[in-house]
């Protein structure tokens, strides 16, 4: 099968007018796979479907769903199963197109999820922005509770499931697992020291799994179609369908459903319309979300897998891929991630909260033609002793990039000190 | 303590071998062979945040750095302090510290004993590569009634928020806004307003929180600190008193696991504002001249005199007309050196007044306000109430009295102080010039909190040493020295030279005692239904 020919399993209702409905979603089959799941399946076999199925989480780490699950401790004791829906990370938009489009996946992954499990309580924490998919998952959540989907013996099957839905306050933080279960419990949100992990000690002090809307959304199609069928779609320990965020300079921004391994240019250049002005070639792509290394565009002959890319040197992470044509300042480009990083930054440990800031300070003399040589080995030197040094992964998560950008485009940072002044030409008008 | 042993685990901490209980933390492991593994957030009695990453440490086998305080120490960890990898690290941590702290040393309170100005000598690089603009915070925001706050000497390592959280329970403190930008702060209405709110600046490592009552007083490098025992109330914490100037410019605690873990209640800590307040007793007075305006100072240091008069009195009227009160804020051997003068004069009524205020707190705050009650008690003698020996007096069955350390007449009121001319002889013991004093016959002055050395029995049976950082006072003395002078003079053994020599005296007099010395007392005393050392 060519990604010609693919047809969309995850999208396959979001253009559906009345996607967000229970009927709708019911009509194209919807909810099969939880009946099955339910009724004709135990716990252990649906888990064991997961597992064999291959899913790595899609939030940007890559871990093995069906392994993470196998961590809560089995037996009837409490556990929790937490949605991450604080989908934040700068150029990654598909949990908010699942939410807002087709919430009855969502669900019904989530539920299936509960199931395999044994939680009887799921939580879903909704980034604070999201307020229409906290609406229309809300609704969901009435509806699939009014056709015993939800709550008490579902669908008969003795399986009692409630669906809590949280709105968080607007920080990129929660994002992370273990700053989501505290803000989740109500107190600010910052990480926690692991070990313990949430699979020993999670929300509220019990077990707990924290997966992300994409991975659950594809539990359902494992289910329903088997794990060795969903296993042959895309590469080998690179399994299943998966959503490209696709943004920057190309002319068809938006998220993309192809196998996981697609080619990172037939992504751009066949299906995103190619780059958005002939007259400016693609300087760099950012293939996993801001906090990943850069590819510049001679490396970009790459496949968009977690492996694939890992050994490019960067990582698929959420699959925010960013498209740079040449007339990116590479040094603006790194100054506004900082900023980024540095506004989002808990201010929990020392190296991220304090570094961050600093970043900003000397990419902004930088930009301004003030800086120094020096300055660039300075950036370097503090991605040394941020990355590995902190709580929880935001440190590494401007680090990496902060070392990617000023490594690999070293002679351009070179040029604002020596010419004051940026290497690339800006495109001529705003677009 | 834990019923079983717990199991030992050795491991490797730059190149010694470190044995622990398995479950100790990679910085206390370290301590135990000497070995300093720098922490800022860490504290031993609160939970571990990890925030400050300062204890982050090489470990064999690991790929990043681990911080220490959260790490527990395994059985053939290898772990190194100071490789290359750690001390980059530890160097970083540093640095970041400092970009955005003001660098005031110079008009810092904490100046001399802050942990970062430490640190930064022995960990840093000595210079920083910040050029830039520091973040601003607030400066000198009133947190509560003894707390100042500035923003940005704070490290955000949160420890006062954790002790307001774990041990007080009183929630006061959290962390503000994000990044570089973060602060701490009360919950808005709320003020750090606890009766242990004082114990946030003695665990904040930096000069953000200090004490208002002690911040711009003195440099804590000219502060000598005296280990004593607080006298405000039965629990006896642990303190320390630091001096200059023969003067107590503040009191913090001191550690002891059995007493007072690491902290004083605000009351404790401010004590010694009352020790400086009001007329000192400083020389043997006499009775007051006709007006009582005048006090005739006696010749000589009055014992002479007082020991005619009460054998006198005794031969007139009987010893049992000799009557005594004792006091919770006198030591062992200040009431067993009463009771011997009240029993040599053939008399065997002695009172116990009783301060009590408020209620025993779940952390350190006792009602009973007397740092040694439990003596009292133990010496033995203290048979009636003040009340009942007020009425002794009224009816005639006590004609002189002996008060130490206590104002009887004055706390007991007008109906006492009318009283007072049932009595023949009315002498005083004290530090001050109470209205029992004003009233007495003779008052011989004695050393104050912080003058003397002493023994002292907590509520839990532990016996404690008051030490002496201080001064005496002019003519003042522990008051077993004039009390044994007149018992002497009224038969009674020799006096005691020195401060051993009278708890060696008292103790042999109390079985429950008489086992012990005071060197064997040590800095953290000895509880007397279980004798280990306090420091467990």
């Amino acid at each position: 099968m060519t990604s010609q020919e693919y047809r969309p399993l995850l999208l396959k209702n979001i253009h559906r007018p009345d996607s967000t409905s229970l009927s709708a979603y019911r009509e194209s089959g919807g909810y099969k796979a939880l009946e099955r799941a339910v009724k004709e399946m135990t716990p252990e076999q649906v888990l064991e479907e997961v597992k064999a199925s291959g899913l790595r989480g899609r939030g940007g780490a890559g871990f093995p769903t069906g392994m993470k699950w196998g961590f809560l401790p089995k037996g009837p004791g409490e556990k929790y199963l937490v949605l991450n829906a604080d989908e934040s990370e700068p150029g990654t938009f598909k949990d908010r197109l699942l939410m807002e489009r087709d919430p009855h996946l969502v669900l019904e992954g989530f539920l299936i999820g509960c199931y395999a499990v044994g939680c009887s309580r799921g939580y879903i924490y909704i980034r604070g922005e999201f307020v229409e998919g906290w609406r229309i998952l809300l609704k969901a959540v009435e509806e699939a509770r009014a056709a015993n989907l939800a709550g008490k013996n579902i669908l008969g099957s003795g399986f009692d499931c409630e669906i809590v839905i949280y709105r968080g306050a607007g920080a990129y933080i929660c994002g992370e697992e273990t700053a989501l279960l505290e803000s989740l419990e109500g107190k600010r949100g910052m990480p926690r020291l692991k070990p313990p992990f949430p699979a020993q000690v999670g929300l509220y002090g019990k077990p707990t799994s924290v997966n992300n809307v994409e991975t659950i959304a594809n539990v359902p199609l494992i289910v329903e179609m088997g794990s060795t069928w969903y296993a042959g779609i895309g590469r080998p320990k690179n399994t299943g369908p998966k959503l490209y965020c696709v943004s920057g300079h190309v002319r068809k921004p938006g998220v993309y459903e192809f196998p996981l391994g697609i080619p990172l240019k037939e992504l751009i250049f066949e299906h995103a319309g190619g780059l958005l002005r002939e007259t400016r070639p693609l300087k760099a792509v950012i293939p996993g979300g801001s906090s990943v290394p850069i590819l510049p565009a001679e490396k970009c002959d790459v496949l968009m897998d977690f492996d694939s890319l890992a050994a490019a040197g960067t990582m698929l992470g959420s699959a925010g891929v960013i498209v740079l044509d040449d007339s990116v300042c590479m040094v603006d480009a790194l100054l506004n991630l900082a900023r980024f990083y540095a506004h989002e930054s808990c201010g929990q440990c020392t190296p991220c909260r304090e570094g961050c800031g600093w970043y900003v300070q000397i990419l902004e003399r930088l930009e301004k033609g003030e800086g120094r040589t020096s300055d660039l080995d300075l950036l370097l030197d503090l991605s040394d002793r941020i990355q590995g040094n902190t709580i929880c992964p935001l440190g590494d998560a401007v680090a990496m990039p902060v070392r990617s950008y000023v490594t690999v485009f070293r002679d351009e940072f070179q040029y604002h000190v020596d010419h004051k002044k940026c290497l690339a030409e800006p495109a001529p008008a705003p677009i | 303590m834990a019923d079983s042993t717990p199991e030992q685990v050795t491991l490797t901490i730059d190149s010694q071998t470190v044995t622990v209980p398995a479950g100790t933390n990679l910085i206390e492991a370290a301590r135990t062979v000497g070995i300093e593994i720098p922490h800022f957030c860490y504290h031993p009695r609160l939970t571990i945040a990890g925030n400050c990453r300062m204890c982050l440490v090489d470990i064999e086998k690991m790929p990043k750095n681990q911080i220490a305080c959260s790490t527990r120490a395994a059985a053939g960890m290898i772990v190194r302090t100071r490789s290359d990898k750690a001390m980059k690290a530890r160097q970083g941590v540093m640095e970041f510290l400092l970009i955005n702290h003001p660098l005031d040393c110079p008009i810092c309170d904490q100046a001399g004993e802050c942990v970062l100005q430490e640190f930064s000598y022995h960990y840093g690089t000595g210079g920083s590569r910040f050029e830039g603009q520091k973040v601003h915070h607030d400066k000198n925001v009133d947190l509560g009634p003894h707390i100042v706050f500035d923003g940005e000497r704070c490290i955000k390592c949160t420890r006062c928020i954790r002790f307001c959280e774990e041990v007080t329970h009183t929630h006061e403190l959290g962390l503000f806004s994000r990044g570089d930008h973060t602060i701490i702060g009360t919950f808005p209405g709320r003020q750090l307003d606890n009766a242990y709110s004082g114990c946030t600046a003695d665990i904040c490592p930096v000069g953000a929180l200090t004490v208002k009552e002690f911040r711009f007083k003195q440099r804590v490098w000219f502060l000598r600190n005296t280990p004593s025992i607080c006298a405000g109330c039965a629990r006896g914490c642990n303190v320390n008193l630091g001096i200059n100037e023969d003067r107590i410019w503040r009191i913090t605690p001191r550690d002891n696991d059995a007493v007072n873990q690491s902290w004083i209640c605000d009351e404790g800590r401010l004590s010694y504002q009352t020790y400086q307040q009001g007329e000192r007793l400083g020389r043997a007075l006499g009775s007051a001249a006709a007006g009582g305006a005048t006090r005739e100072i006696l010749a000589g240091s009055g014992y002479e005199q007082a020991a005619a008069t009460l054998g006198e009195i005794a031969r007139k009227h009987g010893g049992a007309t000799v009557a005594g009160v004792t006091s919770g804020h006198a030591s062992v051997e200040e009431q067993a050196a009463l009771k011997e003068l009240i029993e040599r004069a053939g008399g065997s009524r002695i009172a116990l007044p009783i301060h009590e205020r408020g209620d025993d707190d779940a952390l350190l705050i006792r009602k009973d306000k007397t740092v040694n009650a439990v003596g009292a008690r133990l010496v033995g003698g203290a048979n009636c109430t003040a009340e009942e020996l007020l009425t002794a007096i009224k009816t005639g069955k006590v004609r002189a009295l002996v008060v130490l350390r206590e104002d009887f007449l004055g706390e007991l009121g007008a109906q006492a102080m009318a009283a007072r001319g049932a009595l023949d002889f009315l002498m005083t013991l004290d530090w001050r010039v109470t209205p029992t004093v004003k009233a007495s016959d003779v008052a011989l002055p004695l050393c104050a909190y912080g003058e003397m050395d002493g023994s002292v029995i907590n509520f839990q049976g532990r016996i404690q040493l008051l030490r002496p950082g201080l001064t005496a006072y002019e003519e003042s003395d522990p008051a077993w020295k004039p009390l044994l002078e007149i018992a002497s003079r009224l038969g009674g053994a020799a006096v005691p030279k020195n401060f051993r020599e009278a708890f060696r005296w008292a103790a042999s007099r109390i079985p429950e005692l008489s086992h012990l010395d005071t060197p064997a007392l040590g800095k953290y005393g000895v509880s007397l239904e279980s004798p280990a050392p306090g420091r467990a």
